[in-house]
């Protein structure tokens, strides 16, 4: 069970691996690679990159006091003049999950089991989007087989946590090789930057493998894009001189593993700046792992929201269901605020949007806001004062730093005020202290609080059409409505459904029903919708208009219009014509609420 | 410079076989290759190729220790990989150009490895089998090079190279495509099945019965079955051996004229120049070229000749279930073709023998075989004879390896958009395919842009492809239009409620 006590970082669990299973043959594999690639180049020695890897030959050795700061503590050491205090603070793999949830948490609902966890499904959210964070990491952080190395279930069953574990481990390890899904960031000399698993330092000469690999095809006048293997997928992403690499054994379709790697690549320029390309510029060797000190938690929260956040394939953010007067009211403030110099000002709830507003002609791309929460939401610090720090938003501007303003109300509930000057706190304090004056007068926060209990839309509340119903299916007895409902989600097998405005750039998703009540089963169904947004978003054919899918796990459904789409999951056993009534149904009754769900545009983004 | 002149070069395909047993140690790294084409790349540009494919081999082995890399895809081409026999790896890699149409579907470029595989072992036997008669590798390689060029020249339609590209997306390579024989027909081949049979005494024989380029009847197994199909429509029916004429089976694309071959003898191939470490392949004898063109014709007999395997020489094959060697002899009566597999055991007396069993076909079989020609002439639809209208179809049964297709004339009328959409649902079902252990049954319908649907079907190791374009714009009305078709021609084996 998670606590609230930090200092029991997660990583800490990683002392369990009595032998981190070393590899059994004494030449590890990896170096293997490097020299088949190098043999390659008989005849033309010069032409491997700068051939920088063979430095980190022995990087698995020296790093072994390194381990000892698996609490992330490092993060504090050398974050350099580019860091603020803010992620400095992040430090000691503090727990972000507040004790808000874990009671929550229905422990005994799934086997022990290596891919099951903790997690809650907690219904106090749309789609998840806000389905809190408490959620397990379920699958990914898991080792495929259970046992084959005497990693122990106990530690899957605690709540998902923040920062990175298994720290102990590296490329020799059978555990390491098995983790479902691994991200890595290197330097285009094959410095490591950033590893999911396993300590960077150690991982040197696996990131020099990563390295050869990029520069061989490269030098072949190619790109690599993607490497298959029975059921893994290698993603590569190549941005300047940086690499990243996404490993993984997850059903996830290529092009959103490739966005993963997009928005992990967005994270790291959200911290730093495209300037960072300019350092790599000066010095190819340029070692960046400082500067990203202590922002393990930020990385491990976006990968993980990867399985629980549509955001992350849908491109477009969430509202918290409000009444239309009250966000209205909330917009007219942060309109305020925005014409007194400040170039983006938001109201957010968790990763949900409360209100927003931008400066004349600025635009927040989705994306960013994605990053932007998240990078807020899983950095302690700004939860403990208000704070002032630099902060990229990469789609609005990859080159250069604003500075954030942030403070949170309550638990859930944070400003955000953006600005181009750096010496702009005093007046976004007081910006802040205006509008919480108005947000405590007009009982804005309380309003808030009892949205996200309440939750969004539900499947239950999709009407049923009485008429046809009795018509199609006489067996159906005149049963009320929510009877037929009970355990089954929504009418006629509906079990869940998002929908996306696509003028707004927002969507809309359902709380999750009975029976995908299990994280993993969530997770599952995100997956499937992944999926199907990827078929639907074929390049260069593109999009199609519907898609029915059914399987042994659902029957899916898409609709995509100029002006929205619909993703709706059925019962694999639901009526074909049933389901396609219901979507209809959905989509009408979206538009019904669509005042209270989306922001109505306050001012038009055009991206 | 190393692969910088695979862009450069104007090959868009480049097709190599290594065995990741050789060459291990340093400055014998060349000892690994036993096939490369393009022949005339300098060896330090086919040792990249190589040593790029070993590298992620053995990279992605960490990972995925029971199934090693199978595909590369970068920005302008795909390496396919296919791991043909225990570390013999054949890799294909072809260069991706929209403008040409070069828009692939690897499961279907994996398949052709997988056929000139399964063909070379048919005659050759197993590429290690060869590497164990003779360690230093120059016979494997001396057979391999003709073997694969061969291969190759069908593939190539004058200057162009026809690899099975999103066109062929309603076409199954590794599949046989049978004949529907009415009850009656069906009575007749079996009496000629049993004769043929029994002609070489009382050793049974194995018969294949092709009409056209369809399957009439097989007693082999279902994989044997496909090989033996393969190259039947390759060189022996009678529309291989009227080559040049218009071909409808995807099997046999490329003309008269090798483009490979002629080259070919300007290149040596590897490891006959003495250049290698390894032997040069002079020493073993005549290479015997099972897939060269224009080498087969009908004798005054019906039986088909060639001096392929030497003057008067039957050809044996290899057959996979049973590992065990027959003579192949070839019987053809107008556009019926008789592959007759006689076991090598059976033969005492070489030649001999052979001319007695061709002379049992002849006396037994004769009526029974313008009987049958005669009932399946008179019941033949023709080239269109499986089109049905408003349809692009493929069916696939796995068990049997069969499949059945629109005519390709037919596939030829899709607009460009509907054939890239299904190509591309093939794959996501490809992907779903492999992941899953069991059969899958699923059922997937898109409406594309240009408003065709798109179809894919799968139940009980049968799947069913589609596109309808005229088809009525709501999904009811599709997928109603597909029950009709898997009820009347599939007999309901795709429910779509």
């Amino acid at each position: 069970m998670a606590t609230s006590d930090s200092r029991s970082s997660p990583s800490s669990s990683d002392t369990e691996f009595a032998d981190p299973n070393p590899s059994s043959d004494p030449e590890t594999n990896s170096e293997r690679v490097q020299s088949q690639l190098e043999s390659m180049n008989l005849s033309q020695p010069s032409e491997v990159s700068d051939g920088s890897h063979t430095e980190f030959s022995g990087g698995g050795d020296d790093n072994d006091d390194e381990v000892a700061s698996a609490n992330g503590n490092e993060g504090g050491v050398s974050n350099g003049g580019l860091l603020r205090e803010g992620v400095a603070g992040t430090s000691g793999g503090e727990v972000l999950l507040r004790a808000e949830n874990p009671v929550e948490m229905e422990a005994g609902e799934e086997p022990p089991s290596p891919t099951s966890s903790g997690y809650d499904g907690e219904r106090g959210s749309s789609g998840g989007a806000t389905s809190t964070y408490k959620a397990d990491d379920g699958s990914e952080d898991e080792i495929r087989e259970a046992n084959v190395d005497g990693d122990t279930a106990s530690q899957h069953e605690a709540a998902w946590l923040p920062g990175k574990r298994h720290v102990d481990e590296d490329d020799a390890s059978t555990s390491w090789r098995k983790r479902k899904k691994h991200f890595f960031i290197l330097s285009n000399s094959g410095k490591p930057i950033y590893s999911r698993y396993g300590d960077e330092h150690k991982l040197a000469g696996f990131s020099a493998t990563l390295q050869a690999i990029i520069s061989f095809v490269e030098n072949g006048g190619d790109r690599v894009n993607l490497v298959k293997a029975g059921n893994h997928q290698v993603v590569f992403l190549v941005k300047g001189p940086i690499y990243l690499v996404c490993i993984s054994c997850t059903d996830e379709t290529y092009e959103y593993l490739r966005g993963q790697l997009d928005l992990l690549y967005g994270q790291m320029i959200l911290i730093l700046t495209k300037s960072i390309d300019r350092c790599f510029e000066k010095n190819a060797k340029f070692d960046m792992t400082p500067l990203l000190g202590g922002t393990d938690a930020v990385f491990s929260s976006l990968v993980h929201s990867f399985s629980w956040n549509p955001a992350t394939f849908l491109h477009a953010y969430t509202c918290l269901p409000l009444p239309y007067a009250l966000r209205q009211a909330t917009g007219t403030i942060l309109q305020e605020v925005c014409a007194s110099g400040v170039l983006f000002s938001l109201l957010m709830c968790r990763h949900k949007v409360v209100s927003l507003a931008g400066a004349q002609k600025a635009s927040l791309h989705p994306d960013d806001l994605l990053l932007l929460s998240n990078f807020v939401m899983s950095s302690e610090s700004f939860r403990t004062s208000e704070s002032f720090s630099p902060i990229c938003l990469p789609r609005y501007n990859a080159q250069a730093f604003l500075h954030a303003y942030v403070h949170f109300f309550d638990d859930d509930t944070y400003v955000i005020l953006l600005t181009t000057r750096s010496d702009a706190f005093h007046h976004l304090k007081d910006c802040r202290v205006r509008l919480e004056a108005v947000l405590l007068k007009s009982n804005i926060l309380s309003v808030v609080q009892r949205s996200i209990a309440e939750g969004g839309m539900r499947v239950e509340d999709v009407p049923i059409d009485r008429r046809r119903r009795s018509s199609t299916t006489n067996q159906e007895q005149d049963s009320p409505g929510p009877d037929i409902s009970v355990g089954t989600g929504g009418p006629f097998g509906l079990w869940h459904f998002m929908y996306r405005s696509i003028y707004l750039d927002q969507y809309i998703s359902s709380e999750f029903s009975p029976p995908v009540t299990s994280h993993r089963q969530q997770k599952s169904l995100y997956r499937a919708y992944q999926k199907l947004y990827a078929s639907m978003h074929v390049k260069g054919l593109g999009p199609h208009k519907t898609q029915y899918r059914r399987d042994e796990n659902y029957t899916l459904l898409c609709w995509v219009t100029p002006d929205f789409e619909l993703y709706a999951a059925f019962d694999p056993l639901a009526d074909k014509a049933m389901a396609i009534k219901i979507c209809n149904q959905v989509c009408q009754r979206v538009k019904d609420v669509e005042n209270e769900v989306f922001l109505q545009g306050a001012s038009p983004f055009s991206w | 410079m190393g692969m910088a002149s695979m862009s450069s070069g104007t090959e868009s395909l480049r097709l190599c076989v290594f065995d990741l047993r050789r060459g291990q140690h340093e400055g014998q790294e060349l000892d690994k290759i036993l096939f490369f084409y393009p022949p005339d790349l300098t060896f330090s540009t086919q040792l990249s190729v190589i040593g790029l494919s070993e590298g992620l081999i053995t990279f992605t082995r960490l990972f995925s220790p029971e199934a090693a890399c199978e595909v590369i895809e970068a920005e302008r081409h795909s390496h396919v990989f296919y791991e043909a026999e225990p570390d013999i790896w054949m890799v294909m890699i072809v260069e991706k150009n929209k403008e040409i149409e070069a828009v692939w579907r690897i499961d279907a470029l994996r398949r052709v490895l997988k056929e000139v595989h399964s063909l070379f072992v048919m005659f050759q036997g197993s590429i290690r089998a060869l590497l164990e008669k003779e360690p230093t590798g120059g016979l494997v390689r001396s057979h391999l090079y003709p073997f694969i060029t061969d291969y190759l020249n069908d593939l190539f339609v004058g200057k162009k190279q026809q690899l099975p590209s999103f066109r062929d997306t309603l076409k199954e390579r590794g599949t046989v495509q049978m004949l529907t024989l009415a009850r009656d027909a069906a009575l007749e081949v079996q009496s000629l099945v049993g004769v043929l049979d029994s002609c070489a005494g009382t050793v049974r024989c194995h018969s294949v019965i092709l009409f056209h380029d369809l399957l009439v009847s097989t007693t082999l197994s279902p994989d044997d079955t496909v090989d033996l199909f393969a190259f039947s429509v390759m060189r022996l029916t009678t529309n291989a051996l009227s080559s040049g004429t218009s071909s409808w089976s995807y099997l046999r694309k490329g003309s008269g004229s090798p483009q490979i071959s002629s080259r070919s003898t300007t290149v040596p191939p590897l490891g006959s120049g003495g250049t290698l470490p390894s032997g040069n392949g002079s020493s073993t004898g005549r290479v015997i070229r099972p897939l060269q063109h224009d080498k087969w014709s009908k004798g005054k007999d019906g039986f088909l000749v060639t001096d392929i395997w030497g003057l008067d020489a039957t050809p044996t094959i290899l057959i996979q279930k049973t590992q065990e060697s027959f003579y192949l002899l070839t019987y053809q009566y107008k556009s019926l073709t008789l592959v007759l597999l006689v076991p090598i055991a059976a033969i005492v007396n070489g030649e001999l023998d052979i001319s007695f069993v061709k002379q049992q076909v002849i006396e037994n079989a004769s009526t029974k075989i313008l009987k049958v020609e005669e009932k399946l002439s008179k019941g033949w639809g023709g080239e269109n004879a499986y089109h049905v209208s408003g349809y692009r179809y493929l069916l696939v049964d796995n068990d049997m390896e069969v499949s059945r297709a629109s005519p390709p004339g037919k596939v030829a009328t899709l607009a460009k958009e509907s054939l890239l959409a299904l190509n591309k649902l093939r794959e996501e079902v490809d992907t779903e395919k492999n992941r899953s252990k069991q059969e899958k049954d699923m059922e997937i319908c898109i409406r594309a842009k240009n408003n065709t649907w798109v179809i894919a079907r799968l139940n009980r190791g049968k799947e069913l492809y589609m596109a309808l374009e005229k088809a009525s714009e709501t999904l009811l009305d599709a997928t109603d239009s597909v029950q009709r078709f898997s009820n009347r021609y599939c007999s309901g084996a795709f429910p779509m409620d």
